[in-house]
């Protein structure tokens, strides 16, 4: 009597590569197909009976051939392993993915890893590629690339007026400074201050005074170039870092500012509130060995706007004295 | 705390299967890409880990240029991670080697650096491997350090190991602006593995 009614199992390892839960597939030396398991079949839609000893690049015309090919033969060369993650190329299959609803993106991610498979006399004959669904992975990954966006983005904006802060001034300036000092150029840099900001506050209420520096702030920032950046300094201070820009060309900007911010009160539960702006300039100089440097000559250029009646636009000159040390000199304008 | 060191035997031995084993990926590399590869010989060293980043200092000409580093770990027999250090902008040069489209973005940039990595690592892992009869496997290569000071590509600071051994060897492409450094480093566990193996090469010979 037989006890073994059972048909003839496949060996374990057999029945794993054909069930488990990834892409299992190999080619030969002519990129022909020799192994599909299952996982395969299922998501690409063709039986291994279709494709084995085929082409992979003609049962599949739309993979990236020039990479893929690339990519398999350094394995069969080198007899190394090769591979590609999602984050540099989100697929190479173009195979549906499990969150047809949730997803938000049109393929199955896929890491793959190109294995090489050898013979007796270590020879590769064959490249084993493994292909891992990594969707639910890049799913979550992006999530928390947006969320840590908006987090950075976040701490370089000021509370009240919605203009960038201090800390990302700072971190422009000093990339922007190390960037000129490196590769030459020029740079400017404007320190603007609001006028009697004080009495705004003790005469018309602190709200009032929140009022004036939103709006200074969008007049402020209005109207820059791209590659300007304008932000709010400290208290009633903002600033502007022009790169590709002299002294002469930072003037005529701050005098627009001064005219546009000058002309026209802030209106506040229906007070008109005149405001206006004292501004001093620094250009970067070759003797500036820190970005303080030119903060600090901005600032006595500031000083210099307040001293000369305030509402004006002061350039901190640089003069070579006898020491021969390079100091900064506001002059008129 | 006894350290796991080398005997000059040993170290003698690793010199020469590294030397062996880079003459071959010298030789492979240049069938992959399609041009000369100059190898610089391998320099082997037992270093600490206060040291690791003074070290990787000490590759560049000039300390103040920016790098980007890819990693890979290797594993079985031979347990380590191996790091590619590129300086920015040579991925230009790179990618016109490895034959992508013109226009190379962002992610493509990073394949491109992937890739070689992943050629350089394999091609001389796989050369000591082979002569001590040992099979490796890879991990894929990620970024460890993105445009920073060679000094800050990796810091003493977090490190698990108290002393590592690195193998350093230079490249550089005729014909093409381009010079990478290779890193393989193995900790303190993995050291007394690959004594062992060293032991049985030097018994065969």
């Amino acid at each position: 009597m037989n006890t073994n009614l059972q048909p003839q199992s496949p060996p374990l390892h057999e029945y794993v590569i054909e069930r488990i839960n990834v892409g299992v597939f190999s080619v030969n030396r002519d990129m022909a197909i020799v192994l599909w398991n299952r996982f395969m079949e299922s998501h690409s839609g063709l039986r291994a009976e279709d494709v084995i000893g085929k082409n992979l690049f003609e049962c599949f015309p739309e993979l990236p051939r020039d990479m893929l090919e690339r990519k398999i033969n350094s394995v069969f060369i080198l007899k190394n392993f090769a591979f590609t993650t999602w984050e540099q190329r989100p697929y190479i299959f173009k195979f549906a993915h499990n969150r047809p609803v949730t997803g938000g993106i049109d393929h199955m991610q896929q890491n793959c890893t190109f294995m090489p498979v050898k013979d007796a006399e270590g020879e590769v004959q064959h490249v084993c590629v493994s292909l891992l669904d990594v969707t639910d992975t890049s799913i979550y990954q992006n999530m928390l690339k947006k969320a840590m966006q908006s987090l950075a983005e976040a701490s370089n904006r000021d509370g009240l007026t919605g203009i960038y802060n201090r800390r990302f001034l700072e971190e422009t300036l000093a990339k922007e400074f190390s960037r000129v000092r490196r590769y030459g150029g020029n740079m400017s840099l404007v320190l603007l201050d609001l006028d009697h900001f004080k009495n705004v506050n003790d005469t018309h209420g602190h709200l009032a005074g929140d009022e004036v520096l939103r709006n200074a702030a969008q007049r402020v920032t209005a109207g820059l170039r791209q590659s300007d950046t304008a932000g709010r300094y400290g208290g009633e201070e903002f600033a502007l870092i022009l790169p590709e820009t002299t002294s002469e060309g930072a003037e005529i900007l701050a005098e627009r500012l001064r005219a546009r911010i000058a002309d026209q009160p802030v209106q506040h539960e229906n007070i008109a509130i005149p405001i206006s702006i004292s501004a001093g300039i620094a250009q970067w100089m070759p003797h500036m060995t820190r970005y303080e440097n030119l903060i600090e000559a901005a600032d006595v250029a500031l000083y210099k706007a307040k001293d000369s009646g305030r509402n004006c636009v002061k350039v901190a000159q640089v003069q070579a004295s006898n020491d021969g040390d390079a100091r900064s000199q506001p002059t008129g304008t | 705390m006894s350290i796991v060191t080398l005997s000059a035997d040993q170290t003698d031995a690793l010199q020469e299967i590294v030397n062996i084993a880079m003459g071959q990926a010298g030789d492979s590399l240049a069938r992959v890409l399609d041009t000369f590869v100059v190898l610089s010989v391998p320099r082997i060293r037992l270093i600490e880990a206060e040291q690791v980043s003074q070290s990787v200092a000490a590759l560049m000409d000039d300390a103040t240029t920016e790098v980007t580093a890819v990693r890979q770990s290797f594993s079985s027999h031979l347990r380590g991670e191996a790091i590619v250090i590129f300086t920015s902008g040579s991925v230009s040069a790179l990618s016109d080697l490895m034959g992508y489209e013109h226009s190379v973005d962002a992610q493509t940039e990073k394949e491109v650096l992937f890739d070689v990595s992943n050629i350089l690592v394999g091609a001389c892992l796989n050369g000591v491997a082979e002569q001590l009869d040992a099979d490796l496997t890879f991990s894929a290569p990620s970024i460890i350090s993105e445009n920073v000071t060679p000094d800050r590509v990796l810091t003493g600071n977090n490190l698990p190991w108290n002393y590592c051994l690195k193998v350093e060897v230079n490249f550089t492409l005729e014909e093409k602006n381009f010079k990478s450094h290779l890193l393989i480093m193995m900790a303190e566990d993995a050291i007394a593995t690959l004594g062992e193996s060293l032991n049985e090469f030097i018994a065969a010979i």
